[in-house]
């Protein structure tokens, strides 16, 4: 997947990433220690709740060293990440933030289209 | 900082390509999958108990348990198409904790419409997220199996009380076997 840069529209932003759109090619892009990754969106979607289903507790208390690393690998993606538990917190946060901003345009669409019936 | 009203009105009018891809609330589309498996793991115990009664001998009702597993297998689809056809991803189940053995005859059909009566609290559940939500597309959808627990739980039910009123001593199982199959619910 290859878009304009300048066709990118942010969704969501931290300080240590952001979840772009673009509107042409209808995939978003994760920026995230230090590249950016396309995904497909039905692919974003299977990420996020891959990301969201990890237990970071479980993480933190299990002794073995290979659990300081947590990797995935995306279908369809030519990125591997290797995140570590700090990294994993802040890529759910992010995630979980975009999520919401992707969401709330539909649900503040549907609110307008009710009270505009209301008003009628 | 607030975001100023040029941005709000260009976040609104972007491209909304989540609802593009599928009609189903993130929510709505996990309880969906939830209940494809806990249709899987009905049809699953079905056919263990369908085995069981076949190895006690009690041949009608081996017949009825299997025709129930197959049942609930097609309910099972009914759900997973659904899920894929609104824009959702239905995912094949995996079932765990199917039972090999049973205390008794009557005990079968106990569990049977314990089964029946969870799934029943199931689709109340979904229903209610429906509303929340104000998904009245799946809930239009959930209206077949709403029904379709009535029956369910009927059958399951009628039978239980023939081991009353039959009785199990003397060939009373074997009666009462004889007779599952016919038991039938007719809502008029
Ligand atoms: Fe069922
Ligand atoms: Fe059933």
């Amino acid at each position: 997947m290859l878009c304009g840069l300048a066709s990118l529209e942010e969704i969501y932003r931290t300080e240590h990433g952001a979840v772009l759109q673009c509107s042409n090619k209808n995939c978003y892009w994760l920026e995230f220690a230090g590249d950016c990754t396309p995904f497909k969106v039905a692919d974003f979607l299977n990420f996020r709740k891959q990301v969201a289903d990890i237990a970071v507790d479980e993480l933190l208390y299990a002794p073995a060293s290979s659990a300081d690393l947590t990797i995935l690998m995306p279908f369809r993606s030519q990125r591997c990440f290797v995140l570590t538990v700090t990294e994993v917190l802040r890529l759910k946060e992010l995630l979980q933030g975009a999520k919401f901003m992707m969401e709330l345009p539909g649900v503040i669409k549907d609110c307008l289209k009710v009270s505009s019936l209301l008003s009628c | 900082m607030a975001p100023t009203a040029p941005l709000v009105i260009n976040y609104l009018s972007m491209k909304d390509l989540l609802r593009l891809k599928t009609s189903l609330n993130e929510e709505i589309e996990n309880i969906l999958n939830e209940q494809v498996k806990v249709e899987a793991h009905s049809s699953a115990i079905y056919l263990a108990m369908s085995s069981w009664c076949d190895d006690q001998g009690f041949d009608f009702s081996a017949g009825y348990f299997a025709k129930q597993a197959d049942e609930e297998r097609h309910h099972m689809l009914k759900l997973f198409n659904y899920i894929n056809d609104r824009g959702g991803k239905a995912i094949s189940p995996e079932i765990v904790n199917v039972p090999k053995d049973f205390e008794s005859f009557r005990s079968v059909f106990e569990l049977a419409l314990e089964q029946e009566m969870h799934v029943t609290a199931q689709f109340n559940t979904i229903a209610e997220k429906c509303f929340k939500v104000k998904d009245f597309v799946t809930f239009q959808f959930i209206q077949w199996f709403l029904a379709e627990q009535i029956e369910e739980e009927y059958v399951a039910r009628r039978i239980l009380e023939m081991f009353d009123v039959i009785g199990e001593e003397g060939t009373g199982r074997w009666e009462i076997d004889k007779h599952v199959p016919k038991v039938t619910y007719n809502a008029e």
